[in-house]
């Protein structure tokens, strides 16, 4: 009895924070349909701002790139970062600790500097700015997420699996394919989900390494800023949230198929 | 136990070198470049001079920016406070949650965590805003008849930091705890410890790396998010990463700039030290 | 699982790949043309596509001085057309950033309002289009406020407590108690500097909000009283709310002007000319400026300008004897300059 009524203490409070974390977005998006262009006041009903949204092709092709940036960033995040972090397992150069820790320092680097200095370095190997500088520069402060996240998994995973998997003969690409990376994923999905949202989310280092021609959504919200958001921004984000949710929900689908699985797995 | 020891002969360690060679390259070459220009001496107008000085340093010293320095720590310690107080216990109840529950809230958390975060604190500029629903709120209720003047306040911007940084805190937490053998919770108590003293010796310590590193996740960024400190706080609030921004982009002094961001970066590393020290403690490394 | 990562591996590779090659450009004419967001209506740059078959690639930039680094980065190049401020380009000129303009592509040249020529960073007119200039203006609220604003000294008023809007260049807001002072915005003096930042720390109790960006916002929310804005903004406000009081400060007016150039390594000049040339025609200047919101710098379109709009967008006569531009000062004043407004900001906080 005493047990139950604790339990749900905890669930109000998670109630209550998930409602702190939503209801800035439910205004956001209720102001979306506000007739008004100045978001201070309600001045009625009217979808005048998605009107404008969709014939604003540069917002999409804006929106298109920074999908392709981010997908881009944190796939190249995801196969560099857990390899790293399975290697440096096994690796004992002396070096090892530096370069561990240099990998890491993007993330706690000022974005404006590393935008800055990434963006003279590109310019002294003479890269040319444009998708290509972009990923790398975002490939670079996504590694730190998926090795972090890996390197723990790797930590705590159970080491007799991959030596049992081995003992029974595998071989060690074989044991890595079929023990250790199954293993990894949970922590590999969730570095690169990490990845691809701060990818998504980043304006500093975007503005410096981009090329001609080449908004990323964040840049284009940044920059209208400066002439004042219009809803426009706002029935966007209506959008892109029904998108997350409908992602969030296909995802969900498909974990309920890969519980199956797993179940299946442990009979 | 005696160690098998084919396992030497492990060629595993090739995947280690394509994060060497991204790291050495792109990653040791721009900061290196930092470290450079922060002892070099600025242009007059702009740009900067081949010649090599210490003065971007002392320059650090001077009152006003000591004053910044000290600024941005004690927000960042508030905001890292009430991320603690109200992230740990979150991403501890979620590891309770049961198993079909624990999914459906990681996805509620992702809705929020996918959302732009300029588009999220503009939701809470409209809260505050005068005569906003919060205001109209309170004065619904008879606790103020004028209007609350919350926005671009100290407290609005804490509450911008605690709102954009919360979740990292959640999800380290969580991840942590969901790891946790449960079952020593319970040999705890079968032992006759107290829910309160089970729980200190034994979740707290089994959390704590997920804790750390959710201090991590969010300490470090709230020195340097002056976008929170510009929307919400009206710019008043003077971080590290306004001063940056301010010498980069307006006074043109790139050394400057750089010497700040190393001072930085050498504080946020001294965490990181700090970290690993704590959390590789003998005890930790029994359980595991 | 093992099929599904490498599935999504080889997706990734696909994607990236795909990324970097469809870069590729294509034979038609096109111009690349960088500033910030918002400064040109899509309808202007379609109609010069349309016309000409050039196509438009507007890039952003959020300031200047990412502007000009990246343009430093690109030695001159993958940029055509350039919209930025006035000492952003003095420093471009120096540094060799930027090409002389071909004159005889430009017939629409003459429409220039001279006021906005031969200024300081182009005495001679080799290099840029003026397209846009602002001033900095109080705006206030007389339904809120019983002051009489007449210039600067007035925001020092008691009556203002916690209830001003000013913008984040600090230039221009240290400018305002040297101006009280009655030195100029561009003094190299350090003494004199600190001396306007004493000042200035008198005004941090009256200090609600320092905001660049929309600022008419708060204004017309109420969550501030009076704020001193760029014309753009100005404008929007005005427009939005004919009541609010402008002030053209009677110590002097701060003023700016936004030009074009064409930097030195540019790809495709000749188009890049075409555009200028577009952009100087009074219809379309008129519609790029009721678009932007800034004081027209194009003369042969002042009499185009819908009537109700123009008092904001074109700069009266009587002003224009009283105004100094904020040009580029020593690196120890502008030093001076950001201590300064560090130690005013911090006041501001507390």
């Amino acid at each position: 009895m005493k047990a139950k009524r604790k339990f749900r203490l905890s669930y109000l409070y998670l109630g209550l924070v998930v409602l702190f974390l939503y209801l800035p977005i439910a205004l956001v998006a209720v102001y979306s349909f506000n007739a008004g262009r100045l978001s201070s006041v309600w001045e009625g009903f009217s979808l005048r701002w998605y009107q404008e949204l969709f014939r604003d092709k540069e917002l999409f092709e804006a929106l298109w790139n920074s999908i392709v940036l981010g997908v881009c960033a944190s796939c190249g995040a995801a196969v560099i970062g857990t390899l790293g972090a399975v290697g440096f397992q096994r690796l004992r150069w002396r070096s090892k600790g530096v370069v561990e820790y240099i990998s890491t320092l993007p993330m706690m680097t000022p974005e404006i500097i590393l935008g800055m200095v990434s963006m003279a370095f590109f310019s002294l190997i003479g890269l040319p700015f444009g998708m290509t500088t972009l990923i790398i520069g975002h490939t670079a402060f996504c590694i730190p997420y998926v090795y972090m996240l890996v390197k723990a998994r790797l930590v705590g995973m159970d080491k007799s699996l991959v030596e049992a998997a081995r003992d029974l003969g595998a071989g060690e690409l074989q044991a890595f394919f079929d023990v250790t990376l199954p293993l990894l994923a949970p922590a590999i999905a969730s570095g690169m989900l990490l990845s691809f949202v701060m990818s998504f989310d980043d304006v500093i280092i975007s503005l410096f390494v981009t090329g001609v021609n080449v908004n990323t959504l964040p840049i284009k919200i940044y920059t209208q800023l400066r002439t004042g958001v219009t809803p426009e921004i706002n029935a966007l984000c209506v959008l892109m949230l029904a998108v997350t949710v409908a992602g969030v929900g296909l995802s969900a689908l498909l974990g309920r198929l890969g519980g199956h699985k797993k179940k299946e797995e442990t009979l | 136990m005696s160690k098998p020891k084919p396992r030497q002969k492990s060629s595993l360690w090739l995947t280690a070198l394509p994060l060497y060679i991204f790291t050495l390259l792109f990653v040791l070459g721009p900061l290196v470049y930092m470290v450079v220009l922060s002892f070099q001496q600025r242009a007059e107008v702009w740009g900067v001079l081949n010649e090599y000085t210490l003065d971007n340093y002392l320059n650090i010293l001077q009152p006003v920016y000591l004053n910044t320095f000290l600024q941005s720590f004690k927000l960042a310690l508030a905001s890292t406070g009430c991320i603690i107080l109200i992230g740990y216990p979150f991403g501890y109840f979620m590891a309770k949650l049961p198993g079909k529950w624990k999914g459906r809230m990681m996805l509620v958390l992702m809705v929020p965590f996918w959302t732009n975060s300029l588009i999220r604190l503009y939701g809470w500029i409209i809260i505050f805003r005068a005569n906003g629903p919060l205001d109209a709120l309170a004065m619904g209720l008879g606790l103020t008849d004028e209007p609350l003047k919350l926005l671009y306040t100290y407290p609005a911007v804490l509450v911008g930091m605690v709102y954009v940084l919360l979740e990292f805190m959640i999800l380290a937490v969580y991840s942590s705890a969901e790891k946790m053998d449960w079952g020593l919770v319970e040999a705890a108590r079968d032992l006759g410890a107290s829910p309160l003293r089970a729980f200190w010796t034994v979740t707290f310590k089994l959390t704590l790396p997920g804790l750390l590193s959710g201090v991590i996740l969010t300490f470090i960024p709230s020195m340097g998010l002056f976008f929170i400190a510009d929307i919400l706080g009206g710019n008043k609030i003077v971080l590290v990463g306004s001063l940056i921004q301010d010498q980069l982009m307006r006074a043109h002094n790139w050394p400057f700039a750089a010497a700040l961001s190393v001072i930085l970066m050498a504080m946020t590393s001294l965490m990181i030290a700090l970290y690993k020290r704590i959390t590789h403690t003998s005890e930790l490394e029994g359980i595991l | 699982m093992k099929k599904l990562i490498s599935l999504l591996t080889a997706a990734a590779l696909c994607l990236a790949l795909a990324g970097c090659g469809g870069s590729g450009s294509e034979a038609t004419r096109q111009v690349n043309l960088y500033t910030w967001e918002n400064m040109f209506p899509q309808e202007v740059l379609d109609a010069f596509t349309e016309e000409t078959g050039i196509q438009v690639n507007y890039s952003n930039f959020d300031t200047d001085e990412t502007m000009l680094a990246r343009l430093e980065a690109a030695e001159g190049g993958d940029y055509d057309v350039v919209l930025a401020d006035d000492y952003i380009i003095e420093t471009a000129i120096a540094e060799g950033l930027v090409a002389p303009l071909d004159k005889e592509a430009l017939s629409n040249y003459g429409n220039i309002d001279p006021f906005y020529q031969g200024q300081f960073y182009d005495p001679d007119d080799t290099y840029t289009v003026p397209m846009g200039s602002g001033v900095q203006t109080i705006v206030y609220d007389p339904a809120r406020v019983s002051v009489d604003v007449k210039g600067y000294k007035d925001l020092w008023d008691p009556a203002f407590a916690d209830s001003i809007a000013i913008t984040s260049n600090f230039r221009v807001m240290n400018g305002m108690a040297l101006k009280i002072l009655g030195e100029s915005y561009n003094t190299s003096d350090v003494a004199t500097i600190q001396a306007a930042g004493q000042k200035l720390l008198e005004l941090a109790p009256n200090i609600r909000l320092i905001k660049d960006d929309n600022v008419q916002d708060d204004l017309l929310s109420g969550e501030v009283s009076a704020a001193v804005m760029y014309t753009s903004q100005v404008t929007m406000a005005c427009l939005a709310n004919p009541e609010l009081e402008v002030v053209y400060p009677e110590e002097g007016v701060g003023f700016g002007i936004m030009a074009m150039f064409v930097p030195s390594a540019a790809p495709h000049s000749a188009e890049a000319h075409e555009f200028i040339n577009y952009l100087l025609r009074p219809e379309v200047a008129k519609q790029v400026f009721e678009f932007q919101g800034y004081y027209c710098t194009n003369q042969a379109s002042y009499d185009l300008i819908e009537p109700e709009m123009q008092d904001y967008l074109i700069l009266p006569e009587e002003f224009k004897s009283n105004t100094e531009m904020i040009e580029n000062i020593s690196a120890e004043a502008s030093e001076a300059h950001v201590q300064v407004w560090t130690e005013f900001r911090s006041a501001c906080g507390l």
